[in-house]
């Protein structure tokens, strides 16, 4: 357990900073962590949680500030480094490889040898029943990882981490994929952990966990530290306080309007181990919205309301005709869907604008066999110019535009189909402040137009100010209904699963 | 070691099916002479497609071994007539398929060019400079001690066999118990991830080239020891039989996984069926359509099975 | 760089590197040889890309979409075959064209069904079915060789229109169309957007299996077509024609600059590349030089200008 406050904590950060571009990511922040303690990482989308632990595992250098290992000032130029200093981040899978066995997951780059440059086999075996037997799991050696389950992954994750002998043990979004069975072994690992002096810094947006497993919890909200507390000294309602922080005021531009027929009809939606039961309504003139945790299934849904991804079972009407699960089915019929990845599924970042804005009604730009090239250049400067396009250049590539110009492209992509309904996912992730705005304005305009939408943010001030209502997903399912001007608390609750079954019409 | 069983097992099965079929209908198929036949007739192919499934394993392709194959037959051949001692023999035409291969590499690492493209040229460049010098003459009158590592045997079994099952024991053993052997498989799966690791990606893209190039220098003292003559054009589509060989043994054409025993079913796969058609009166000019569709069979039967494991997944 | 092309008179760095090459192979063989420069020759150079040529419209289009092709030598072959047995069996020589160009295009169609439905990658379902086709056309023919077309059969492949070989008017309708087709129609477009993002094709709804089924047809066609001028041009047919053809169209295209991994380059490059490669075999040719030494410059033309694109590329970086 934590030791006596004279001795220096295993690790120190001492005003961080990290700007990029024009956003100020990190201004200044302070975090310490001590031996044989868990210490949770808590905020926002954006509140710099990911910022922050980058630059302790060496993926970043920052602006300014100093980190400390037991009192001692480190610089930690890359990974490999951090690696060395004791530090390991559990990673979403992206460290492993797939078509190597468990055994060789845990020591492939720094494997014990024999003579002749051999590997020594045996020694890894010895060491990783080690490891294993340290984490009180037995996992079958020489199977192929891409054939276990995600909580085996990160299982091998935190073994390789140990068998590098990590003194410093970093789980951003640990339990994001896993079962409930699979989180509370996964907690179980983590107190065995901590009782062998391993220090943990846990960042989960799921805050009951970090009620159950931490010993401090540190808020971070826009880059600063907005309070750092032992957990038993803290309740629930001061850690969401702490997160959401600013008043939710009139920076969501909304003229409610009563909300018309049914366009979009979604009923008892459901594709095993991606979400389950889905039922949903869209009505003319008013956006919903579909709140959760990263991986709680709402991006599943709408890929499968579109087409992309296929469902089980359930039924999709549009306008009260059954939609088949085709995009260009989905799109003929007046479905849009602006994808959450806007450079691997939204943009065509090599095309120009002209080309991108287009690609959805090309069937429409047919004109004697050819491509109308004129209407196309029509069609681009008319949304160019109501998405306040900049630079308003329809030749130039995408890949030269802004991020919050780059996510315009693509809007305009689908207004130019002229869509009746709309689901928006993550529309102003990595958005700046101006872009946002205009995307904000203009959601409004389109609900006035009669327009649906379906709005997916991770985003809570936004998903509330924007909304006429709200679904929230837990684990697959929806688990909440709930009205506008609903309390940012009751939300959170609701996706990190404190609000299991609590049905508000 | 990860094994992928499926297409071993598929491959075997395939094989004990087509024994079936030999049993009844062309039962002269199973004696000795025939096995060793086929052998001898895969064990150059078999040491190439070790070294090609080298290359496949990274993530890359190799298409100019045929010409590498020509090259070092020529200058193998050439030594030898000259009265070099076997030994130095060997020495060229292994050195003369690291060096092709090096350069190979040297493309594909330092000007980051598609290895398709790479040796897509080199393919050209090679034999063209080989016939050119040789001025497309041929190459008879071979010593008797250069066609004996061929045509002669060794504790009653022909040579080429002995040398494939040293070849592929010794790959199976780099591959699995090397950091080297290793490291082809972690740039192939998850290059991002090897250069975490502490892995020279580079370095181990350009070395998969030099290893082809000297194992198809390898093959070539079993291959070209064989006849009487040395052609000018010899190696004429080699790549696509020893790719065949890989691919078909299971290796994942993007990279990552396969395995040495896969390699040697793949090239007896080859091997057989073209025998077997003999043996069953199907004419000859019919072989290759159908080794084509069992390739085809294998690589769709393998497609399948991959892909209900894995399913589009992400986002949140 | 503008991804898009059309018939644009402006030209990519890339596609000034090749008519700069193509210029210094035009001048050094004027020098080697003085019959290289006169207007028969130059005929006579498009005789021979003609078929390659047909080939390589093919794959331009292909490699665009991020794939390969390597079955078409054989199924110039098969086609040839086909051309030849129904020919033999008593059929109009022109009705036995015909079906040799639709075995091709369904050869091709076969190729693009495979890859999207089962999901291989192309260059393994091509590479089989290299083997396929060739070891159809030899099954077929059992090795034997089809002979004595009718003497209006052969216009296609020696015949004359004026000065102009009759192959080369064919060959360049098809480029003019496939020109039209890539740059300037709405299925050029969806071929593109597939090429450089197809994740993002597909998230806008563009039929993307389509589109491939009849690129891979498309190729298959075209190789048919090229099938039926070999036979021909050389009045016969036998199983082994358009050996090694693959290799060429696919240098044609990547020396055209068209992009392996897809969504970048087009037609125009692949004419460039063709004619350099053309002009460098028939220019070697008239000057007694053998052609393993054309095959070494082609092998270094390639490399060289894709090492010269990939540093112009990273330069602008």
């Amino acid at each position: 357990m934590a030791e006596s406050p004279q001795t220096p904590p295993l690790l120190e950060m001492e005003g961080i900073q990290k700007r990029f571009g024009g956003i100020q990511a990190l201004k200044g922040v302070d975090f310490d962590l001590r031996q044989g303690e868990v210490h949770a990482l808590v905020g926002e989308n954006g509140a710099g949680k990911s910022t922050l632990i980058k630059i302790l595992s060496g993926a970043y250098q920052p602006d300014a500030g100093t980190v400390r290992l037991e009192g001692r000032a480190v610089e930690i130029a890359d990974p490999r480094q951090a690696r060395a200093l004791g530090i390991a981040t559990i990673y979403q899978e992206t460290s492993l490889y797939p078509d190597l066995s468990v055994l060789e997951n845990l020591f492939i780059g720094h494997q014990p040898r024999r003579g002749w440059g051999r590997l020594d086999w045996a020694a890894m075996r010895r060491q990783a029943r080690e490891v294993f037997a340290q984490l009180g799991v037995e996992l079958p050696l020489t199977a192929r990882l891409g054939d276990l389950g995600k909580a085996y992954a990160q299982l091998v994750e935190i073994a390789k981490a140990l068998a590098q002998h990590a003194r410093i043990l970093v789980m951003d979004e640990a339990t994001a994929a896993l079962t409930a069975d699979d989180v509370e072994r996964l907690f179980g690992i983590i107190r065995g952990l901590r009782e062998q002096g391993v220090a943990i810094i846990y960042i989960s947006h799921r805050l009951e966990e970090v009620f159950r497993v931490a010993d401090r919890v540190t808020v971070l909200r826009d880059g600063e530290r907005v309070g750092a507390e032992p957990v038993a000294e803290v309740d629930q309602d001061w850690l969401i306080r702490r997160m959401v922080g600013r008043e939710l005021h009139t920076l969501y531009p909304r003229n409610y309007r009563p909300p018309g027929k049914v366009l979009l009809e979604v009923r008892g939606l459901s594709r095993a181990g991606a979400f389950e039961g889905v039922d949903l309504e869209v009505h003319e003139g008013e956006i919903v919205g579909l709140a959760g945790l990263v991986g709680s299934g709402r991006s599943e849904v709408a890929r499968a309301i579109f087409g992309i991804d296929p469902y089980d079972a359930g039924t999709v009407r549009l306008s009260g005709q059954p939609l088949p699960p085709r995009p260009w089915a989905a799109v003929r019929k007046g479905l849009a869907l602006l994808p959450e990845d806007r450079s691997r599924q939204g943009a065509i970042l090599a095309m120009s604008v002209r080309a991108n804005m287009t690609l959805a009604v090309l069937p429409d730009l047919q004109r004697g066999g050819f491509l109308d090239e004129a209407k196309e250049l029509s069609i681009s400067k008319r949304f160019i110019q109501a998405l306040q396009l900049r630079p308003p250049n329809p030749d130039l590539p995408v890949a030269n535009l802004s991020g919050g110009n780059q996510q315009k492209v693509v809007l305009g992509k689908w207004l130019a189909t002229e869509p009746r309904v709309l689901i928006l996912d993550e529309p102003t992730q990595g958005v700046d402040v101006g872009a946002k705005a205009e995307i904000h304005q203009l959601m409004d305009r389109l609900v006035g137009q009669g327009v649906g939408i379906l709005m997916i943010s991770s985003d809570l001030p936004e998903v509330l100010g924007m909304t006429d209502r709200l679904l929230v997903m837990h684990r697959g399912k929806i688990v909440a209904r709930l009205p506008r001007g609903s309390a940012p608390d009751v939300v959170m609750r609701a996706a990190t699963g404190l609000l299991e079954e609590a049905h508000v019409r | 070691m990860y094994v992928d069983r499926g297409r071993q097992i598929s491959i075997a099965v395939f094989l004990l099916a087509l024994a079936g079929v030999l049993l009844a209908a062309a039962p002269s198929f199973f004696s000795l002479g025939n096995f060793k036949d086929i052998l001898v007739n895969i064990s150059y192919v078999a040491i190439a497609a070790l070294g090609m499934m080298m290359v496949i394993l990274t993530g890359q392709i190799d298409i100019s071994v045929g010409a590498t194959l020509s090259i070092c037959s020529t200058l193998a051949a050439t030594a030898s007539k000259a009265g070099l001692p076997l030994g130095v023999v060997f020495l060229i035409s292994i050195g003369a398929g690291a060096a092709l291969g090096l350069v190979n590499g040297l493309l594909v690492t330092r000007f980051k060019i598609h290895s398709i493209i790479v040796t897509l040229g080199t393919l050209s460049v090679f034999r063209g400079t080989l016939i050119y010098f040789t001025k497309g003459a041929w190459i008879y009158q071979l010593p008797e001690d250069f066609r004996g590592v061929g045509l002669g045997t060794f504790l009653g079994l022909p040579n080429p066999i002995w040398a494939m099952a040293v070849v592929l024991l010794a790959g199976a053993w780099v591959l699995s118990a090397t950091p080297w052997g290793r490291a082809l498989y972690a740039v192939g799966s998850n290059p991002d991830a090897a250069r975490l690791s502490g892995i020279r990606v580079p370095f181990v893209q350009a070395s998969v080239f030099v290893a082809c190039g000297a194992l198809v220098g390898l093959a070539t003292m079993f291959y070209a020891t064989r006849f009487s003559t040395i052609q000018s054009n010899t190696g004429q589509g080699f790549e696509f039989l020893v790719i065949t060989a890989v691919v078909v043994g299971g290796t994942n054409i993007f990279g990552g996984s396969g395995t040495v025993l896969g390699v040697a079913l793949g090239a007896l796969l080859v091997g057989v069926t073209g025998t077997a058609l003999t043996f069953l009166k199907i004419s000859a000019y019919w072989e290759q359509a159908l080794q084509g569709l069992f390739i085809l069979l294998a690589v769709a039967f393998d497609a399948l099975r991959s892909r209900r494991r894995t399913r589009t997944g992400g986002g949140g | 760089m503008k991804a898009q092309p059309r018939l644009r008179l402006r030209l990519s760095v890339a596609e000034l590197v090749l008519v700069g090459a193509l210029a210094l192979a035009i001048l050094v063989m004027a020098q080697l040889s003085p019959q290289f420069l006169t207007v028969r020759n130059l005929f006579e150079v498009t005789r021979f890309v003609a078929e390659a040529g047909l080939i390589s419209l093919g794959m331009t289009a292909v490699i665009l979409t991020g794939g390969i092709d390597l079955s078409v030598g054989s199924i110039l072959g098969l086609s040839a075959i086909i051309t030849g047995v129904f020919f033999h069996a008593g059929w109009n020589v022109w009705l036995a064209a015909l079906t040799g160009i639709l075995a091709g295009t369904l050869a091709g169609a076969l190729n693009g069904l495979i890859i999207t439905r089962a999901g291989i990658p192309p260059l393994i379902v091509t590479l089989a079915t290299l083997a396929i086709y060739r070891g159809l056309a030899l099954g077929i023919s059992q090795g034997q060789a089809y002979r004595d077309y009718p003497e209006g059969f052969y216009s296609l492949g020696q015949g004359y229109l004026g000065p102009v070989p009759v192959q080369l008017i064919v060959f360049a309708l098809f480029s003019l169309v496939f020109v039209l087709l890539l740059g300037r129609t709405v299925f050029g477009r969806t071929l593109y957007a597939i090429g450089n993002n197809e994740t993002a094709a597909r998230f806008s709804g563009l039929p993307v299996d389509r589109v491939k089924l009849i690129i891979y047809s498309l190729s298959g066609m075209l190789s048919g077509l090229a099938g039926v001028i070999f036979v021909s041009r050389l009045s016969t047919a036998k199983a082994d024609a358009g050996l090694g053809y693959e290799l060429d169209a696919i240098t044609a295209v990547v020396l055209g600059g068209t992009a392996i991994s897809g969504g970048q380059g087009g037609i125009w490059g692949t004419l460039l590349g063709l004619f350099i490669v053309g002009i460098v075999r028939n220019g070697m040719t008239l000057a007694f030089i053998n052609a393993d030494v054309q095959l070494v410059f082609i092998g270094l033309i390639l490399i060289a200008a894709v090492t010269l694109n990939q540093v112009l590329r990273r330069g602008r970086r």
